[in-house]
């Protein structure tokens, strides 16, 4: 076609209705080209993740897997993962998109939020930008997740890419095996399966390549006991690798009550189980709860904002009350609900 | 002349690559498909916002949380709130029975107008686990419109919502209708995530039209907790729920519903329905049938192996009555069998252990 269009140039002058007949030619290749190319909706998140993640190798012990996923977030071979026991070992291996292999060391990791921040001694200038690659989602939003879940890439194959939507983002309490994992900010619940062996690392993109997040290891909710599918907002990725994330546990720490511990004056019968729910039994006379107007047979229902499911949680709030600080107790008495303020007095 | 030459170029381009695909132009198509891809987010979301206002959360106070193993796979049963479905403006919620299984006996609900109420277990469906509440004194509740699985088709978009993780905002899962009249014609399959954070709660559609309540189910194996070993997976079930449904008339009665049996045994590995043992007085037995004779219709149905007998059976609820047809000595004949629920007829006991025979001495060491 090009020899036409050159003797064409030669044989006619450079007319119009020449140039028309290029044009007319040229629009033939243009849209075989156009049809050819059939991109998706998710084809330029997917390719922008492929270049920017990278297949990890470790430690394994037992039945819990030496592999994981990762994200790299500097062009000098920064990479954040999950942590956990594939980092214990002597060899961490991390293989970037183009196949090479590279050794990693463990630059810092954070026990509450279970992140770790690698480094490889390797250029990478395609890496998402903390600041300005990434972003805060919507719910019902599409996510794309790159990850490498039970290790189906192999070698220097690309990553799984599975499709979902953001379903809510929210404080959560988790659990890891039988350790209770303390979160200690929102989590981007999503509806992609992501809760498999060796995802974690793995990119959680919007539709224009944008980070949401880094999928998390696994964990169960403790409010339906299942496993969650979730990404680490990018927000706290940022503040890891700044080294400004705190531990969660330092701050639990700080459980020093300034005050002294009040009391209600509500009684719950001695002889009931831990697991029935919490009626009052009886109201000491003159008590922060008989001025409030409680009565022996209304069950508490909430207590200072907490949902009171049994004694046990009654106990476990009441303990932590303070004298002098009011708080609202929502009780069901018949088939009314009632709500009253209550200021604890000092224990005797 | 040449200006105009390049402006024009460029949409000639288009519409000569248009032309020769028989397409107005080949871009402008690829970017209508783009673009109703790109709405059905906010389609999601809105749907999601709109069946907010009809959704309730459920709190359950005391019950055995002290469940033995596991539910299905899931650790136990989880510490939060649990999700239902105004239909009525004067309190009647249905929500799924997975919510209850630990028989909690105070039950509240809050409804999306910001007010507390107690509420009363009405009755159970076993055959949907779906459970009715009646939340008492209330007035201004706000159902939501429900579509009966008629107007419903596979392939079409679908969002489970709930509100089991706690925040007071749903959390929403999208996916699709993946079949319909599952489980005898009781359920709508989905592939959007159903979990304990979202069963009793609606999967609606991209109208915020609740397609049916979000439940675990298994379709051959029932029960209050079958189907939550499939939670999260790709396998998800929501119960249609129409207007005037019998079930739902008869739950609004107080009646529990349970699947209805005929009090039979069959000869296993038959080639036709043949009756091996007849419950006595039961419903089979009280009716007429025999041992030996051979069902071959329930109801008008033609059923000829036992897994077309179960599926059929399992139409109807015990306590229904069904036109059982069937063969003695070569004559068809038809009676009407009241299903009943306990009429399972109990395994045949063991046999009775044989006295070993005395070990004869001469043969020891032979063969």
């Amino acid at each position: 076609m090009l020899r036409r269009l050159t003797e064409i140039r030669l044989v006619l002058p450079m007319r119009l209705v020449s140039r028309w007949i290029i044009a007319f030619l040229i629009s033939l290749s243009v849209s075989a080209v156009t049809v050819a190319q059939d991109e998706n909706e998710f084809s330029a998140a997917i390719e922008k993740g492929q270049g920017r993640t990278v297949k990890i190798v470790g430690a394994s012990v037992g039945n819990v897997s030496g592999y994981a996923t990762g994200i790299l977030v500097s062009d000098s071979g920064d990479i954040l993962t999950g942590s956990g026991v594939l980092l214990t070992g002597n060899r961490i291996r991390v293989m970037l998109a183009d196949g090479s292999l590279h050794n990693a060391t463990v630059v810092r990791q954070h026990r509450g939020m279970q992140l770790a921040q690698l480094k490889i001694d390797a250029k990478t200038p395609d890496y998402f930008d903390l600041e300005k690659d990434v972003v805060v989602p919507s719910r019902g939003e599409w996510v794309v997740v790159l990850a490498n879940a039970f290790k189906v890439a192999d070698g220097d194959e690309p990553l799984s890419v599975n499709l979902g939507v953001v379903s809510l983002q929210t404080k959560i309490e988790a659990t890891r095996g039988r350790n209770e994992i303390l979160y200690s900010g929102d989590l981007v619940l999503i509806d992609a399966i992501t809760s498999n062996p060796g995802a974690a690392g793995g990119a959680v993109l919007n539709t224009e390549g944008n980070l949401i997040g880094m999928v998390g290891k696994i964990i169960e909710s403790n409010e339906t006991s299942t496993r969650l599918n979730y990404a680490v907002p990018s927000e706290i990725l940022k503040r890891f690798k700044s080294g400004s994330l705190e531990e969660p546990s330092a701050a639990a720490a700080v459980v020093t009550t300034e005050g002294k511990a009040g009391e209600t004056g509500i009684r719950m019968l001695r002889l009931s189980k831990s697991t029935d729910p919490a009626y009052i039994d009886r109201v000491i006379p003159n008590s922060p709860a008989a001025m409030a107007g409680l009565k022996a047979d209304d069950l508490i229902v909430t207590l200072a904002g907490e949902k009171i499911a049994n004694i046990r949680d009654f106990n476990q709030v009441a303990n932590k009350l303070l004298a002098g600080a009011e708080v609202v107790v929502v009780v069901k008495r018949g088939t009314q609900i009632l709500q009253v303020n209550l200021t604890p007095e000092e224990k005797k | 002349m040449k200006t105009s030459f390049l402006r024009i170029a460029p949409m000639l381009a288009l519409v000569m690559g248009g032309l020769e695909l028989g397409y107005p132009a080949g871009q402008a198509i690829g970017q209508e498909k783009l673009s109703g891809v790109r709405l059905a987010p906010k389609a999601f979301l809105d749907a999601a916002n709109k069946i907010q206002a009809s959704l309730v959360v459920i709190e359950a106070f005391g019950g055995s949380t002290a469940v033995q193993g596991k539910i299905a796979g899931i650790r136990g049963q989880g510490e939060g709130n649990t999700t239902g479905v105004v239909i009525s403006s004067d309190g009647l919620i249905l929500t799924s029975s997975f919510n209850f299984i630990q028989q909690p006996p105070v039950v509240t609900v809050v409804a999306a107008n910001g007010k507390r109420y107690t509420a009363k277990i009405v009755a159970k469906d076993e055959t949907r686990n779906i459970t009715l509440l009646k939340a008492e004194n209330a007035t201004d509740l706000t159902p939501p419109e429900f579509l009966s699985p008629d107007q419903v088709q596979i392939g079409q978009w679908a969002v489970a919502v709930g509100v089991g993780y706690g925040d007071s905002t749903p959390a929403l899962s999208s996916g699709i209708v993946s079949a319909i009249g599952r489980g005898s014609g009781r359920a709508i399959q989905t592939d959007a995530n159903t979990s304990p954070a979202n069963y009793g709660g609606p999967l609606v559609d991209i109208r915020g039209r609740v397609l049916g309540i979000c439940v675990p189910f298994n379709p051959t194996n029932p029960g209050p907790a079958a189907g939550v070993e499939w939670y999260d997976s790709g396998i998800g079930f929501a119960i249609p729920v129409v207007a005037d449904a019998d079930w739902l008339n008869r739950l609004k009665k107080g009646e529990t519903l349970q699947f209805g049996f005929l009090g039979l045994r069959l000869k296993p590995k038959a080639e036709k329905l043949e009756i091996d043992k007849v419950l006595e007085n039961g419903p089979a037995g009280t009716a007429g049938i025999a041992v030996g004779d051979v069902i071959t219709k329930i109801n008008e149905t033609v059923v000829t192996d036992e897994s077309s007998l179960r599926l059929t059976l399992r139409k109807y609820l015990a306590g229904d009555s069904v036109k059982v047809s069937f063969m003695h000595d070569n004559a068809e004949k038809t009676v009407e069998v009241k299903l009943a629920a306990n009429a399972q007829v109990p395994p045949d006991p063991p046999p009775m252990p044989m006295p070993m025979p005395m070990e004869d001495p001469a043969k020891k060491d032979g063969k």
